[in-house]
């Protein structure tokens, strides 16, 4: 059947024209947001000289320099790749068992239920600087200080009662008819959650999971107080960059390209499950 | 295809019992209605058979084996969601061939069921498409083609149409009663709706409150319910129902209400024993459509009463009288009654045919006595 032509459109919808105002304010915002980074990326492909001069300028030879020091002459790659490691595995195994406990909150009905639930959330309540010395002194004790095996299972337990949090919520908007469905049908439990709930829940988990890498990617107050020399990770690292009397600003802004690089590329190519899974359930049909 | 064989079942959630001692017996092939208002354990009572909710007590047997813990892989049972269960994530083909591939056939096999089944139900053309593209109307097809494609030995039923609008639901009973006689799979099917119920079913269960009430034909549940409350479940409108008392009355028994007299069958009042509740307070049942009404009172059309509303149906007339505090609607074709006023506050008379009067037990809502009309030892029935 052929389409119709002819546009059709409510006499009440506001003209298009008329939100001229809405991309004044967004450029607005996207200016004050952008502009600063810019600034941070520019110095950090300038020489010494001209990034430390006083008077700043907009265009200057690219150089190679500040990547050149950080890279080959203080090994930085070794930072990235430890927090590349910690990050991945903490969002692997937070999301992993993560699912499973807030597929029990929301799915089973056990005594207790609703007192788990909150105690989870409280966990997110308290400041980690508060638990920071105790923590160090059991990793201590453990042998874990400056290990990633030791980071990679603070951060998992860190990272656990957000994504139980979240998920919950995305397990209870999943109608248990899917499963009952699929399990009337001739499938197990565990088949019917593999093959119906888990797809279903892809781009929720996904939200989370880019939640989650990018906390864990950030987080500096324990990978500062528990590593040292093995298993430190970038922002730690790049801490060292911006104390002492003379900063170089080429060097600290090429640590904030490498520490911020991978998390921009990431967003970009998963923006469009971040959205989609960020308004499940906000949406409903 | 089996039996299906329920023996004192019963679900508690904590304190509260949701399915209280229910025993059925379905034969093979039958449809078979679970009728109630809603919170009734109907539906429970379907999720126990399908396995997906653990009687506390009680046995169910499909097909001479029991099954009544088992998980419900194991059950060989195929159902209809009240959502319909279809999976967003996969296309129409997916949703109807996943049953399918849980059993491990073979593609083209696959294939050729799922085709044939689609045929039946008519959706070959959106086969390819997702859940969220289809209509209701669409939806409710293929979640009973998800559940045709397989062998399955008992069909149940939830529900099934309570998304449709009335038309649609209309063409939904003729297919659906068709279908289910032409596979010949035994069905259960939970609805709150007693018109759905009275159009399609062998046999109807009506519940309330946990408790099977009556188990029968839509006839019989019809003519001769068990209680006060499956005589005004069934029927549209509902029968109506007034407190009176029996009482003699110039050397006959008659029902008393507070406003008139309604002159009993002597027959019916010998046969049921009537003349042992004397002065004892009955519910008094008839149905609007034996309420006959004219406009002056004679000698059989008593009742003196005013209009309070008057509602064409088309076909049909409701007028709704009122007597004093007692309210009763009345039924009759239009043609019949073309020359009665149709004004709210004129008066008419009426008469309560006694063939069709039926006493209920006030306080247990039991039925005291069957209307004489739908006596089984009449020829006409």
């Amino acid at each position: 059947m052929k389409q119709p032509t002819y546009n059709m459109e409510s006499p009440a919808a506001p003209l298009v024209q008329r939100n001229w105002w809405v991309y004044l304010v967004l450029i607005l915002v996207c200016l004050v947001n952008f502009v600063p980074y810019l600034w941070v990326v520019m110095t950090g492909f300038m020489d010494g000289a001209s990034a430390s001069s006083a008077t700043p300028a907009w265009f200057f030879t690219p150089s190679l320099e500040a990547f050149h020091y950080l890279i080959v002459e203080k090994g930085i790659m070794k930072n990235f790749f430890n927090s590349v490691i910690v990050s991945l595995a903490s969002t692997f195994f937070s999301v992993t068992i993560g699912m499973f406990c807030a597929y029990a909150l929301a799915r089973y009905d056990f005594t207790g239920r609703d007192d788990v639930s909150f105690w989870v959330l409280t966990n997110r309540m308290m400041p980690p600087v508060a638990v920071l010395i105790p923590i160090f002194v059991t990793f201590q004790t453990a042998g874990l200080l400056d290990t990633l095996a030791g980071l990679v299972l603070l951060y998992t337990a860190m990272q656990l009662p957000f994504v139980v949090w979240m998920l919950t919520g995305y397990f209870r908007d999943i109608p248990r008819r899917y499963e009952e469905s699929a399990m009337v049908d001739g499938d197990t439990w565990f088949a019917a959650f593999r093959k119906v709930t888990l797809p279903l829940m892809m781009p929720s988990i996904t939200a989370t999971s880019i939640f989650v890498m990018i906390l864990s990617w950030n987080e500096f107050a324990f990978a500062t107080f528990l590593t040292s020399t093995q298993a430190k990770t970038m922002p730690p690292a790049i801490m060292a960059y911006s104390i002492g009397a003379d900063i170089r600003w080429n060097v600290l802004g090429a640590a904030v390209v490498l520490i911020t690089a991978p998390l921009i590329l990431f967003v970009l190519l998963l923006q469009r499950q971040l959205i989609s899974g960020l308004s499940q359930g906000v949406v409903r049909k | 295809m089996a039996d299906i064989e329920i023996h004192s079942l019963m679900k508690q959630f904590g304190a509260f019992k949701a399915v209280d001692d229910v025993n059925i017996t379905v034969n093979d092939g039958e449809f078979v209605f679970l009728l109630g208002p809603s919170g009734c354990g109907k539906t429970t009572t379907l999720r126990m058979i399908a396995g997906l909710e653990m009687p506390s007590s009680g046995r169910i047997a499909i097909g001479g084996r029991n099954v009544t813990f088992l998980r419900p892989r194991y059950r060989n049972v195929g159902m209809v969601f009240q959502d319909y269960g279809l999976y967003r994530h996969l296309t129409v083909f997916g949703n109807i061939a996943y049953p399918l591939e849980v059993r491990r056939l073979g593609r083209a096999e696959i294939v050729q069921k799922v085709e044939a089944v689609a045929r039946t139900m008519q959706i070959t053309e959106v086969l390819q498409r997702k859940p969220d593209q289809l209509s209701a109307g669409q939806l409710q097809r293929v979640a009973i083609a998800r559940m045709l494609v397989r062998d399955a030995d008992v069909f149940l039923m939830d529900e099934p149409m309570s998304h449709l609008d009335a038309q649609l639901r209309g063409q939904m009973r003729a297919e659906l009663r068709h279908i289910q006689k032409t596979v010949g799979v035994t069905t259960i099917f939970v609805t709150h709706d007693q018109l759905e119920a009275m159009t399609m079913a062998d046999r109807i269960i009506v519940m309330k409150d946990g408790e099977m009430l009556q188990f029968a034909t839509p006839r019989e549940i019809f003519e001769r319910p068990a209680t006060e409350f499956v005589a005004t479940f069934v029927g549209e409108p509902q029968m109506n129902i007034l407190d009176a008392r029996i009482a003699r009355l110039e050397g006959k028994i008659v029902a008393m209400t507070e406003h008139f007299a309604v002159p009993l069958d002597a027959d019916w009042v010998a046969r049921n024993r009537v003349a042992d509740l004397v002065d004892q307070p009955v519910r008094l049942g008839i149905r609007p459509e034996h309420i006959a009404i004219r406009e002056m009172p004679d000698a059989d059309h008593r009742i003196v009463a005013e209009l309070y509303s008057f509602e064409p149906t088309g076909a049909e007339n409701l007028y709704v009288l009122q007597c004093g505090s007692v309210m009763v609607t009345t039924r009759s074709s239009t043609t019949e009654t073309a020359h009665l006023s149709k004004d709210e506050g004129s008066a008419l008379a009426a008469r309560f045919d006694p063939n069709w009067i039926y006493l209920f037990d006030p306080a247990t809502g039991r039925t005291i006595a069957q209307a004489a009309g739908s006596d089984v030892s009449r020829e006409d029935i």
